[in-house]
């Protein structure tokens, strides 16, 4: 498992990166992050929906409430235009951080 | 199975924001919970353990009610646009005012560029000057949250404040010499409009601009590598 201060910094890349295939809704997005990352990034509520209302306040994502064909409502989040250009540039300095831990520590997969 | 949406409205019920807010922040989390807990029993488990192992995944309420609030907070249109127009702006340009006072009580004059009728007067050591209070004016907006936009607006605000002085001072004058009787010469005008324009405005303007340009370039690089900072 993945420390939490670590998580709290990435957090804002797994959730952009995992709307970036289609809209989602809360459940479902802290479902596939936690299975793409076999469990080393596990959102708790408490974190996965300020982060949310966060990012909707920044424009970057758009949420609104659809009805299933079960009939539950749920809140699905898209990306919005502005979401997608910051996602780009987020994802470089992540890669750039990644290269230059994985040189420091010397670690081969980080 | 626990009612959900009770028991979120239950642990949620200090979450100070508007009603309809509220009751969506309510019904989003507890769909999350239910969804989470029918996973669980899907998977085998039993109902007090999913009701448990679901409970333990909201972590703190106390944590979720207080983050919740902090992002959903408002500021006031109004406060907020102070801050990243009206006070940097108002800033930026009383600094270029100020400057302009000093170097002309210093004794440092303004320069003619090129000679004959036609000549402009550039201030050069104001205009040397003008991309600092530019770059000021542009760090003020974006640190209070301040658009792109808004930060560029700030940062040419005395161009467009001498533009403004311009627009209403000639056609002033010009009614004044009509009333008084004293012949106007609209080419000349004209020439002078055009004349003080790029020594007064579009110069200084631009000179102003670069800076604006500058600090924004730098603060979105600095709070890009801010963003992705672990912890």
């Amino acid at each position: 498992m993945i420390a939490s201060g670590i998580k709290r910094g990435t957090a804002e890349l797994a959730v952009l990166s995992v709307l970036e295939d289609g809209p989602l809704h809360g459940y479902e997005m802290a479902r596939r992050i936690e299975e793409q990352t076999h469990g080393s990034l596990r959102f708790t509520l408490a974190s996965l929906y300020p982060l949310l209302y966060k990012l909707e306040k920044r424009g970057w994502l758009r949420g609104a409430w659809e009805t299933s064909d079960t009939g539950r409502r749920r809140r699905c989040y898209r990306l919005t235009s502005e979401g997608k250009k910051r996602l780009a540039p987020i994802r470089r300095e992540w890669a750039e951080l990644f290269r230059a831990l994985k040189q420091l520590t010397k670690v081969n997969h980080a | 199975m626990p009612d959900w949406k009770a028991l979120v409205e239950e642990r949620l019920a200090s979450l100070v924001l508007e009603p309809e807010e509220k009751a969506e922040v309510v019904a989003e989390v507890a769909t999350h919970l239910e969804e989470l807990c029918q996973g669980m029993l899907r998977d085998g488990i039993t109902e007090e353990e999913a009701v448990r192992r679901t409970l333990s995944r909201v972590g703190n309420w106390r944590d979720l009610q207080r983050k919740i609030s902090a992002a959903k907070r408002r500021e006031q249109p109004m406060k907020k646009r102070v801050w990243q127009l009206w006070v940097p702006g108002l800033l930026t340009l009383i600094l270029s005012m100020l400057f302009l006072t000093a170097l002309y009580r210093l004794g440092l004059r303004a320069r003619l560029v090129s000679s004959g009728p036609n000549a402009i007067l550039l201030y050069t050591p104001w205009l040397a000057g003008l991309p600092f209070f530019g770059a000021l004016g542009a760090y003020i907006s974006s640190r209070a949250g301040g658009s792109r936009a808004n930060a560029l607006f700030v940062s040419v605000f005395p161009a467009l404040a001498l533009t403004f002085a311009f627009l209403f001072m000639f056609p002033f004058s010009l009614t004044a010499e009509l009333i008084t009787g004293r012949p106007v010469d609209f080419s000349q005008v004209a020439t002078v409009l055009l004349k003080d324009g790029i020594g007064w405005i579009v110069v200084p303007g631009a000179a102003l601009l670069t800076g604006g340009l500058l600090a924004h370039a730098l603060l979105s690089r600095r709070s890009s590598s801010q963003r992705t900072a672990i912890g």
